[in-house]
């Protein structure tokens, strides 16, 4: 238990938004859907909180970035379901862009010289 | 946010992060965990469901307010960069917001504050009136004390009946004798009204009978000013009429009565000498529903008795009829349609307003082309920019709103100003006028839907901008604004026609004052001072003295300089006040209970001379016609024309009903119409007996001076003071002032003024309007102006374009503004005289006079535009 905790990382501020959109690209999804597929697809190492994940939901649906509505799952339960808005894929868009700038940055401060890192 | 939007928001969040643990449960069984193990580890693993809820809702909140917060930063930022526009723009909203401010709390203070008495809506009033008495209202009609007494023992639709008049008592406190106002009321008024006395007692059942002990209950200002305040002055005797009353209550503070002016003293009725007959119709009687009871029931009742009453006395109520109203219209009936009038004339202003900052802010929207679509370019959606364009507005709509506050203020200040006094203490509710609740909220929910209103059209048009074009056009295409300068066509369209109606309903009311100014009351008024004498009773205790006293008075006042005559009448023209009486013609019997009824009058033998009445047939009464002599009486045309249309009514006979003992009297003379009543009212029969035959202890003057009569009033209080130190001079006044003071004309004169200055503020915003729209066109079209002055165009055909185009909006605006009076006057009709609602003169005035106006808000930026450099224009790009 104890190693599995140290594997996680603590999410930079301002990427869960990231996460959330990339998620919704492949469809509509509730917030347990949303934060099992980010732990999945992150080999386990991101773990959304939910103290985290749901404020976040409810700010990109303020933002009207995505969309919810009230869905009833193939075990017969009201879940609420997200799906991405056509601003929410420009957003999208954006923040994809920022964060390859970013890590090109960070990437780039890490290792100052570009060809000693590539030997 | 939190109700009721925000507990279905609540509950639906629980919901939702509820079915996450349901499902994290679901998935942990399937993966092979004991359901108690997983409901376990999904709980643990989801963490504090309180705290996730907290941090949630905090996002929801935190969105509105912190877009809220930018949006108003940013506005009053773009704001404060643009200081010309926010200042016309704040200072435009505050004048249209003020005005309807200022005439909301009037509106609101007369009209739907309710009166300041228990469950007020559940009072009526009740009176009695017959076909024959010529009442011009009939909502004023009194009831005989007899007969309101067998209502209160027969009716079983009101709680109680209270009855009520007005009077006059010569008050003897520590200084000078002095006049005041006074009402006599049953003993149950007070306790019908629902009024509790803040100080002593109200006067008890038994103590409005006849002879009862004197006793007086004062209002609280009264109490307050004279009486030093002190409670222990309840108990203690007032002198009025030279008697002591014993002081029993006082009044609270907020108590005020409209119909007879709040005055400061109250006594019980005392129905004897002649008052207790059931023919003479004096008192004004309030009612009060029982619960459950419905006005139409009640009225039946009523109307029930009034038949018993006719059946069992013919002779006094064979023709009378019940008339019954509510409390309120008694008391607002009269300046209801004037404030509602005047509310809309208002709003138009207002309208104007908003038109006009909207034009601003549309002027704007070219200006602020490029910034909007950087705007776009970065990502603001379209609600965004609305939103954010519609905070700009409210900012300014808010700003204007609250100044507008602090004006109103001042305009209501302004307004009671100029209604003068017998008028505003009929209309007590007025001097309460303030900022209360209700007019706060008018003024807020004004700025809000000012602000939307002249905000929504502007922002649209700013949110459709196309952000290409947006980044490329430098904001001076000829073309790109057509849409926008339409709209704004429009709006200046519109405000020409507003402040045309606006225009049009000032010269209406206008012409009905000075149709009433010149409507002949059938005497002169000019050089005419008049004043009343009440001689107490106890002093003065026959006809006889009080003749005496007329006399010796009259020789006096003939004798100060500048004085030509004096006369004495019971009561003046004009004052719309009066009694009536019943007749029978000789020789034409007639039904009992259905006699003829007319105004009756008492005057002097010279009176008729000195009111420059013109004698049309057989003689004035003379220095013969005295109480031993045998009675005469002169009647004016409309009596004449009435009861003897076909016959020389000199000569002819008839006698009063009310008793039998009355004589015969002969008519000896016919007098011209003097108008005894309004001046907007039809004169009515009149006869009048001479004053030395029918005496009575008040008495009105009506001295004709060879100079401003007003300056005299110090020589004749001088004069009556010569002769009885303890008789007070009642109400000295020219009867010019009479005129201008009359309710049929303060009905005209205070609408023409408010109207006449909402049409002067409506037309200089109207042309602020047009010379911004037709400045700026200039200014937008300084590089066409430029190529054509280059090609060859001389400057007076520039200014013709300029001209044209600004003329053009003006004369339709004029057009579609006629249209609308023509069909909006009408509303007025009920305040005009004398002129018809489509006057084709106002029209033509108005028309003209806006016309000219636009005229000169075109010349200034056209000879701008004929000053135009063709170098300088053509080098701007």
């Amino acid at each position: 238990m104890k190693e599995r905790y140290r594997n996680r990382i603590e999410l930079l501020q301002g990427t869960l938004d990231l996460l959330v959109l990339q998620t919704l690209r492949w469809g509509p999804q509730h917030g347990y859907g949303i934060s099992q597929a980010i732990r999945a697809s992150s080999g386990d190492i991101l773990r959304v909180d939910t103290g985290s994940l749901y404020p976040a939901l409810h700010r990109l649906e303020g933002e009207g970035w995505i969309a919810a509505a009230w869905k009833v799952s193939e075990n017969n339960q009201r879940v609420r379901v997200y799906r991405l808005t056509v601003t929410g894929r420009k957003q999208l868009a954006s923040e994809r862009s920022r964060w390859a700038q970013l890590s090109d940055a960070i990437a780039g401060v890490l290792n100052p010289n570009g060809k000693e890192s590539e030997a | 946010m939190k109700f009721p939007l925000g507990r279905r928001r609540g509950s639906e969040l629980d919901e939702e992060l509820e079915s996450h643990v349901q499902m994290a449960i679901r998935d942990r069984i399937e993966r092979g965990e004991s359901p108690e193990n997983a409901a376990a580890n999904a709980r643990r693993e989801f963490g504090n469901a309180g705290v996730v809820r907290e941090v949630t809702r905090d996002a929801w909140g935190w969105r509105w307010l912190e877009s809220i917060v930018r949006d108003l930063r940013y506005g009053t930022r773009i704001l404060r960069q643009n200081p010309g526009f926010t200042t016309v723009a704040i200072l435009t909203m505050a004048l249209g917001i003020g005005a309807n401010t200022a005439i909301f709390s009037v509106v609101y203070a007369a009209l739907l504050r309710p009166l300041p008495y228990y469950q007020p809506a559940q009072i009526a009033t009740l009176g009695e009136t017959r076909d024959q008495t010529h009442l011009p209202d009939s909502s004023f009609a009194n009831t005989s004390y007899p007969d309101y007494i067998d209502w209160t023992q027969q009716a079983k639709s009101f709680d109680s009946m209270g009855g009520y008049q007005g009077d006059q008592f010569i008050y003897s406190g520590s200084g000078n004798p002095e006049t005041l106002q006074g009402g006599q009321i049953t003993a149950s008024f007070f306790s019908t009204l629902g009024v509790k006395m803040a100080l002593g007692r109200d006067f008890l059942p038994g103590e409005d009978v006849p002879n009862a002990p004197k006793i007086a209950i004062v209002s609280h200002v009264f109490w307050e000013q004279r009486l030093g305040g002190n409670p222990s002055v309840v108990g203690q005797a007032l002198r009025l009429d030279s008697q002591a009353y014993t002081l029993v209550g006082v009044l609270p503070k907020d108590f005020d009565f409209a119909p007879v002016s709040s005055p400061p003293i109250w006594i019980p009725i005392n129905p004897t000498n002649g008052l207790e007959r059931r023919n003479l119709r004096w008192l004004n009687i309030i009612a009060r529903f029982k619960a459950g009871v419905s006005p139409a029931q009640a009225y039946s009742e009523m109307k029930t008795i009034n038949s018993q009453l006719a059946a069992a006395y013919p002779k006094q109520n064979a023709s009378v009829v019940i008339v019954m109203g509510t409390l309120r219209d008694r008391i607002v009936g009269k300046v209801q349609p004037l404030l509602l009038t005047l509310l809309g004339a208002v709003s138009f202003v207002l309208l104007i307003a908003c038109a006009n900052v909207a034009s601003l802010f549309l002027a704007r929207v070219a200006d602020r082309r490029k910034e909007i679509a950087v705007r776009v370019a970065l990502g603001a959606g379209r609600k965004a920019l609305v939103r954010q364009f519609l905070t700009e507005s409210l900012v300014i709509a808010f700003a204007g709103g609250a100044l507008g506050l602090l004006w109103s203020q001042w305009g209501v200040k302004l307004m009671l100003a100029i209604i003068p006094r017998d008028e505003l203490d009929a209309m007590p509710y007025l001097k309460a006028v303030q900022i209360d609740p209700a007019v706060l909220a008018f003024t807020v929910f004004a700025a809000v839907i000012t602000g939307i209103l002249f905000g929504v059209v502007p922002a649209i048009q700013m949110s459709r901008t196309d952000v290409n074009q947006g980044l490329r056009d430098e904001g001076r295409g000829a073309s790109a604004g057509a849409e926008k300068s339409r709209l704004r066509d429009m709006l200046v369209v519109s405000e020409i026609a507003l402040a045309l109606v606006l225009l049009a309903g000032a010269g209406l009311m206008v012409k009905s004052v000075s149709a009433l100014m010149h409507q002949d009351p059938g005497f002169s008024t000019q050089n005419l001072l008049t004043f009343a004498v009440g001689l107490p009773d106890n002093t003065y205790k026959d006809d006889l003295s009080a003749l005496r006293f007329e006399r010796a008075f009259s020789d006096k006042l003939r004798n100060l300089p500048g004085v030509q005559d004096a006369a004495v009448v019971n009561i003046l023209p004009l004052s719309g006040n009066g009694s009536t009486v019943r007749f029978v013609v000789e020789g034409r019997p007639i039904a009992q209970g259905h006699e003829d009824e007319c105004n009756i009058r008492e005057a002097s033998a010279n009176y008729f001379q000195v009111m420059k009445v013109p004698l049309i047939e057989g003689r004035y009464a003379g220095a013969t016609d005295v109480a031993d002599k045998p009675p005469v009486v002169i009647v004016n045309k409309a009596f004449a024309t009435a009861y003897f249309p076909n016959e020389d009514p000199v000569g002819k006979r008839f006698r009063f009903t009310y008793s039998d003992k009355q004589p015969f009297r002969e008519i000896v003379g016919v007098v011209g119409n003097e108008n005894e009543g309004q001046l907007d009212e039809p004169v009515a029969p009149t006869l009048y007996l001479p004053f030395e035959q029918s005496t009575e202890s008040y008495m009105n003057f009506a001295v004709r001076t060879n100079t401003e009569p007003a300056a005299l009033i110090p020589s004749v209080r001088e004069a009556l003071r010569g002769m009885d130190r303890e008789v007070p001079l009642i109400a000295p006044k020219t009867m010019d002032q009479i005129v201008a003071e009359s309710p049929a004309v303060f009905l005209r004169k205070f609408p023409s003024v408010l109207i006449g200055s909402f049409a002067g503020l409506a037309m200089l915003l109207a042309m602020v309007g047009l010379y911004g729209l037709v400045s700026y066109s200039v200014s937008r079209r300084t590089r066409e102006i430029g190529i054509r002055i280059a090609l060859g165009a001389q400057s007076a055909d520039v200014f013709r374009m300029i001209l044209t185009r600004g003329l053009q909006l003006a004369a339709l605006g004029v057009l579609l503004g006629l249209v609308a009076a023509a069909a909006l006057t009408q509303l007025l009709s009920s305040l005009l005289f004398g002129v018809h609602p489509i006057d084709a003169i106002t029209f033509l005035i108005a028309g003209l006079a806006l016309g000219l106006v636009a005229t000169f808000a075109c010349l200034i930026p056209g000879r701008r535009a004929t000053n135009v450099d063709p170098m300088v224009a053509l080098r701007y790009e």
